[in-house]
């Protein structure tokens, strides 16, 4: 185990050299000076407490969406689909939410609000849970085409009455069913929009985290993942093993709703939150392997977000998307070639 | 011709071959023995450019082999068939042969051309080839004889076989030595690779032992006439590393009433009116030809498949107030696909599909699992850490972990012990431990079942050996039936 | 007019052929890259990363032409890098496509910004200017100009060139043997990594022609116009059982579908996202056929795996 951690730190060493390289190489080629943003790019997000709150605010959907995918990819699966199922999700959070009456109090509210949340992403993962346990259709291409009938679905639930007129918003919440934001803790976060959900994250990635080896469901989950084949022949139920891991997963993605309908905008519209499914899949791709690198990583995709925004002015902000990506294939690259060599000094004689 | 120079290749911790030095040559059958595990693949794979060494040269004609991949070892006459074939299934037998040395006419293939020269290549073996069949659709007899001619298509002066005769039954075995000495008659260089010493004694011309990575005889003359049966003796004792292979001890067992029942049992085309029974206590193997119906014989009794008809029955012994364990014991034949987690921790492997035994309210208690884990090992003499990833194990050491868990399924109340091929690329020592657990579990009243491919396996430890053969069992002998006995009944009901 | 006559008129068939062209070169882009073993998820990112170098190469060239060459290039180079990383690095082809999924969407529009400012869509270019008749109805017209256009011509070109070389060439028995069993084709002394890396990067350079043919029927570049394409064009190579005139054939139907969805919106009751959702559930629906049916051909048995290298 130990060489296993210290491969998989020295690939995230890489992939984090490797975004470094790439932001100078992007933007010195734009025509900026590299140091100068990046100087830019720190004060608009760890140099100030409201900077600091932002980068907070954004990691958090990354978080529950970082946990959702490595849940999933623990299962062996690829579950792209977190796009869809956080919007499914916020839907859900914002029309319950909506309909609750005033009375009730706000903390059953909140949950009310959020099993629905869950339950709405857990359902938009049903289906290529389904059509992988039962028809073997590769998730991959399944949960794209949820996420694209998502949009279209959210667009004709909304025009069925329950947008505001001509808007593409929910109504507004229930009193209740808010999250709080830490500024009301902590003054100095004034203005930014992070709240008490990211502690919820943080908490859920650890004890998420923890599963994996303290729990019977988590274990076997991850068993299933590396080889379901003798997972089955010792009666490892597989098959729902995985269904219920991409499931979970989609359940997971609901409760970023936690952070963008009841901790942030108090309703929900189209687009709210796009971007945090494939943030997350970038989340888990990185900090594979504990909670607390999940939290980290999703910090580290929060500052970057944060960051674009503050220097926009200089570089298209879709900069941090390119880098994004240049962070994933780094590490993969490095993680490949760490196996490489694990395997060329280990393997058996009798493969 | 080819020559070996102090090859040495390492897996993990593993030094599977160590200063191996040998030489072949023109017009000779040249027999590299050895038991399983003893390195004799991995030598003759860096031979062939599929492995690459760690230290030492190969050498063709006096020349450096370099670089080090199968088309350079192509290039320069290097042929080798492997023991799994290796061709592609969806393609025909033409293209098969062709491959990486394919004619093209202004780019297009040109699978005309090479038609003619196949044809003659199979008359040189004394055989008809389908060319024009897909390798999916052949039998192994076909299969092995289009590896020979694909190599010889591409003008190999050198000839290695790996385990030919493993899928071979007895009949075709022969048909194959004297196809090989006819090409080494030709001039070529041929190398068996086997573990069947008595097989290759009348063919070949010279034997080379290895035995735990070393070369312990190089290129020893075989003496037709006086003196054979000393020198085999020799031979044998080469491979063995010194003394008579210790047999296994065995006490008289009871029997008692019937625990396994198959009764015309069929499933797909794999199996068609199987039948026998095991009784408690009763060790029994099943020989035959991999691909008879093996594979389903050991679905069907785990219950990971249902037969389309028949009885199958295992009886239950009393379990321990855990519902939960299956009544058979099972042994896969593909630990690192179907036995193990390789990726995951030796504990998680000693108790795998047991994890809800240590589950309260859905937690896990960890020292719980640790104990038992570390109980089952150290049964097995198996030292290693629980926290070792299993994947870095030797395939022994593999094995153990598995054959631990089934022999404490017994402990647990299973009542049948079925193990496929359990000794299969596992050192002498593992094999002989391994051995002693089957009998010590027949002593405990369990009907044991063997698969095996490896009749010397089967008769140490059995008491009665079936023969399979195209998914039904076709003859019932002691284990002291001699090889033509058995090779004859695999041979009766026709190979598949 | 009748739902049945809208359905077979010369408007619908016009759009079906329009429609079907950026599939069809995905399409045979993933089947190159999946015959040769090589999972290819990037179809999507190659699809915009060519779109948008096709409509770059038109604005500072003035030349179609220019531009389609550029697409290919773009195609054929996004893929290389897939397939560098799959093929000879091993990194996991699904988390490959996904990072360079992500690198294509964020990419283009970050280049799209610094070339034309805006980071939603590229100045207009003309395409190949192909001309019709004027007596032509409309519909009649857009059928014509679809039929001649370059894109058009050379992707029914790709389609047969990519059977044949599969097919009938060394290469071809080569990449599919390294498909089938890597190990088996490394030992009768294939080259596996570099046929590999050679079969997607053709792969790239048709489907970097699809990316053209998307950017040139809009008349410019949008950011994320790719829209799922690459991702039905791969069900649709599954659904064809990995064969490239099927894979064609699937992506027809497809492309009928979204068709469908033009022709219908004016006049249907039905509301605009259930046929926008047409494509994507039909996607889903053939991915349950392929389970049911155990699909029409079996996956190259290689699909993923690399030959065993000490």
């Amino acid at each position: 185990m130990n060489g296993d951690r210290r491969a998989s730190i020295l690939a995230t060493v890489a992939g984090l050299a490797a975004a470094w390289v790439a932001f100078d190489l992007l933007v010195f080629f734009y025509g900026e000076s590299p140091r100068r943003l990046f100087v830019l790019l720190f004060e608009g997000t760890w140099g100030t407490p409201y900077g600091a709150g932002q980068v907070l605010f954004k990691a958090t959907p990354l978080l529950f969406t970082g946990v959702a995918v490595d849940l999933a990819l623990r299962a062996g699966l690829f579950n792209i689909g977190a796009e869809g199922q956080l919007a499914v999700g916020g839907l859900a959070a914002g029309i319950v939410g909506a309909l609750l009456p005033p009375w009730v109090p706000g903390p059953l509210a909140v949950v009310i609000v959020l099993i629905a949340a869950a339950a709405a992403g857990g359902a938009w993962a049903f289906i290529p849970a389904v059509l992988r346990a039962r028809f073997r259709a590769h998730e991959v291409i399944s949960t794209i085409m949820m996420n694209r009938i998502a949009d279209a679905a959210i667009g004709l639930v909304l025009g069925l009455g329950f947008a505001l007129k001509g808007t593409v918003r929910t109504l507004d919440l229930a009193s209740g069913a808010r999250v709080p934001r830490l500024e009301r803790f902590l003054p100095a976060l004034r203005g930014s929009a992070v709240s008490l959900s990211l502690l919820a994250a943080v908490v859920l990635a650890l004890v998420v985290g923890w599963s994996y080896r303290g729990t019977r469901w988590g274990r076997e989950v991850s068993l299933v993942g590396m080889n379901p084949v003798a997972c089955a022949a010792e009666r490892i139920p597989v098959r729902s093993r995985i269904a219920q891991a991409m499931i979970l997963s989609g359940a997971l993605c609901g409760l970023v709703s936690s952070a963008t309908v009841l901790g942030y905008k108090g309703y929900f519209e189209q687009g709210l939150g796009a971007g945090a499914g494939f943030g997350g899949l970038a989340v888990a791709l990185l900090g594979r392997g504990s909670g607390v690198g999940l939290v980290l990583a999703a910090l580290l995709f929060g500052t970057m977000q944060q960051g674009g925004l503050a220097i926009n002015a200089y570089v298209p902000m879709e900069l941090m998307d390119v880098i994004q990506g240049v962070v994933i294939t780094a590490v993969a690259l490095a993680d490949a070639r760490v196996r490489a060599a694990v395997v060329r000094s280990s393997r058996g004689a009798f493969a | 011709m080819l020559r070996l120079v102090e090859l040495e290749k390492r897996f993990g911790s593993l030094l599977a071959v160590q200063s191996a030095s040998l030489e072949v040559l023109p017009g000779r059958v040249h027999a590299v023995v050895g038991e399983n595990g003893a390195g004799k693949s991995t030598l003759l794979k860096m031979a062939a450019g599929i492995l690459t060494p760690d230290r030492g040269e190969v050498r063709i004609d006096r020349q450096h082999m370099t670089p080090h991949t199968p088309a350079e070892a192509i290039r320069r006459g290097i042929g080798m068939v492997q023991q799994h074939f290796a061709l592609i299934e969806p393609f025909t037998a033409l293209e098969n042969v062709v491959l990486g040395v394919e004619p093209t006419k202004k780019g297009v293939l040109d699978l005309a051309a090479a038609r003619a020269k196949v044809q003659a290549i199979a008359a040189e073996l004394g055989t008809v080839l389908p060319l024009d069949a897909k390798v999916e659709s052949l039998g192994v007899g076909d299969r092995q004889r289009l590896e020979i001619a694909r190599a010889l298509y591409r003008d190999a002066r050198v000839l290695i076989l790996d385990e030919p005769t493993a899928v071979l039954t007895h009949g075709e075995a022969e048909g194959l030595y004297k196809t090989l000495r006819k090409l080494a008659a030709g001039g070529r260089a041929v190398v068996v690779v086997t573990h069947k010493l008595g097989e290759v004694v009348d063919f070949a011309d010279e034997v080379s032992v290895m035995r735990r990575g070393k070369v312990m005889m190089a290129s020893r003359e075989l003496r037709k006439g006086p003196g054979r049966d000393e020198e085999l003796r020799e031979i044998t004792e080469a491979i063995m590393g010194g003394g008579v292979q210790e047999l296994v001890r065995r006490d008289a067992r009871q029997l008692g009433g019937t625990a396994i029942v198959m009764s015309d049992v069929h499933y797909g085309r794999a199996l068609r009116g199987l039948s026998f029974e095991v009784k408690a206590g009763e060790i029994v193997g099943i020989a035959g030809v991999d691909g008879n119906g093996q594979r389903e014989i050991v679905e069907v009794l785990s219950g990971l498949t249902t037969p389309e008809a028949g009885r199958v029955a295992v009886v239950e012994r009393a379990l321990l107030g855990k519902k939960r364990i299956p009544a058979v014991a099972v042994v896969h034949e593909d630990r690192q696909r179907e036995g193990l987690v390789l990726d995951a921790d030796v504990r998680d492997n000693a108790l795998l599909g047991e994890h809800w035994r240590y589950a309260s309210w859905g937690i896990l208690s960890l020292p719980a699992m640790s104990r038992d884990a570390r109980e089952r090992l150290d049964r097995a003499q198996a030292p290693f850490g629980l926290d070792t990833v299993t994947r870095t194990l030797s395939g022994g050491n593999q094995q153990k972990i598995v054959i631990a868990r089934a022999i404490a399924k017994i402990a647990m109340g299973a009542s049948a012990l079925v193990l496929a091929h359990p000794t299969r690329g596992v050192d002498l020592g593992a094999s002989r431990a391994i051995h002693q657990e089957v009998l010590a579990a027949a002593a405990k009243q369990v009907a044991v079942l063997v698969i095996s491919s490896d009749l010397a396996e089967l008769r140490a430890v059995c008491d009665r050996i079936l023969v399979l053969s195209r998914g039904r069992i076709v003859e019932d002998c002691a284990p002291t039936a001699t090889d033509q006995h058995i090779g004859r009944a695999m041979l009766s009901a026709g190979a598949p | 007019m009748t739902l049945t006559q809208t359905i077979f008129s010369v408007t619908m068939l016009a759009q079906t052929v329009r429609m079907a062209v950026p599939y069809a070169c995905a399409a045979l882009g993933g089947v190159w890259s999946e015959r040769s073993g090589v999972v290819n998820i990037a179809l999507e990112g190659t699809l915009l990363v060519s779109g948008l170098a096709a409509v770059a190469a038109h604005v500072a060239s003035g030349s179609a032409a220019v531009g389609a060459f550029a697409a290919i290039v773009a195609g054929a180079l996004f893929a290389l890098v897939h397939a560098v990383l799959v093929a000879r690095e091993r990194v996991d082809a699904i988390v490959s496509g996904i990072a360079l999924n992500l690198v294509a969407a964020g990419g283009t529009r970050f280049v799209l910004r610094s070339l034309y400012d805006s980071s939603s869509n590229s100045p207009s270019v003309a395409g190949f200017a192909v001309h019709v008749g004027a007596h032509a109805s409309p519909a009649m017209a857009l059928l014509l100009r679809t039929l001649t256009d370059p894109l058009t011509i050379l992707t029914v070109v790709a389609a047969a060139a990519s059977f044949f070389v599969l097919y009938r060439t060394r290469f071809g028995l080569r990449a599919r043997a390294c498909g089938e069993d890597p190990q088996a084709a490394a030992i009768a002394g294939v080259p596996v990594a570099p046929v590999r890396i050679l079969a997607v990067t053709i792969g790239g350079m048709v489907c970097g022609l699809g990316g053209a043919a998307l950017a040139f029927d809009q008349h410019q570049f949008q950011s994320g116009m790719s829209g799922g394409r690459g991702f039905i064009a791969l069900a649709a190579v599954i659904l064809s059982g990995w064969r490239p005139a099927r894979a064609v054939l699937a992506c027809v139907a497809f492309a009928a579908l979204d068709a469908l969805q033009i022709v219908l919106q004016d006049q249907s009751r039905v509301p605009r996202e259930v046929i926008e959702m047409f494509p994507y559930v039909a996607t889903l629906l053939s991915l349950v056929v392929i389970g049911l049916t155990r699909g029409a051909g079996r996956p190259p048995a290689g699909l993923g795996k690399h030959a065993e290298s000490a």
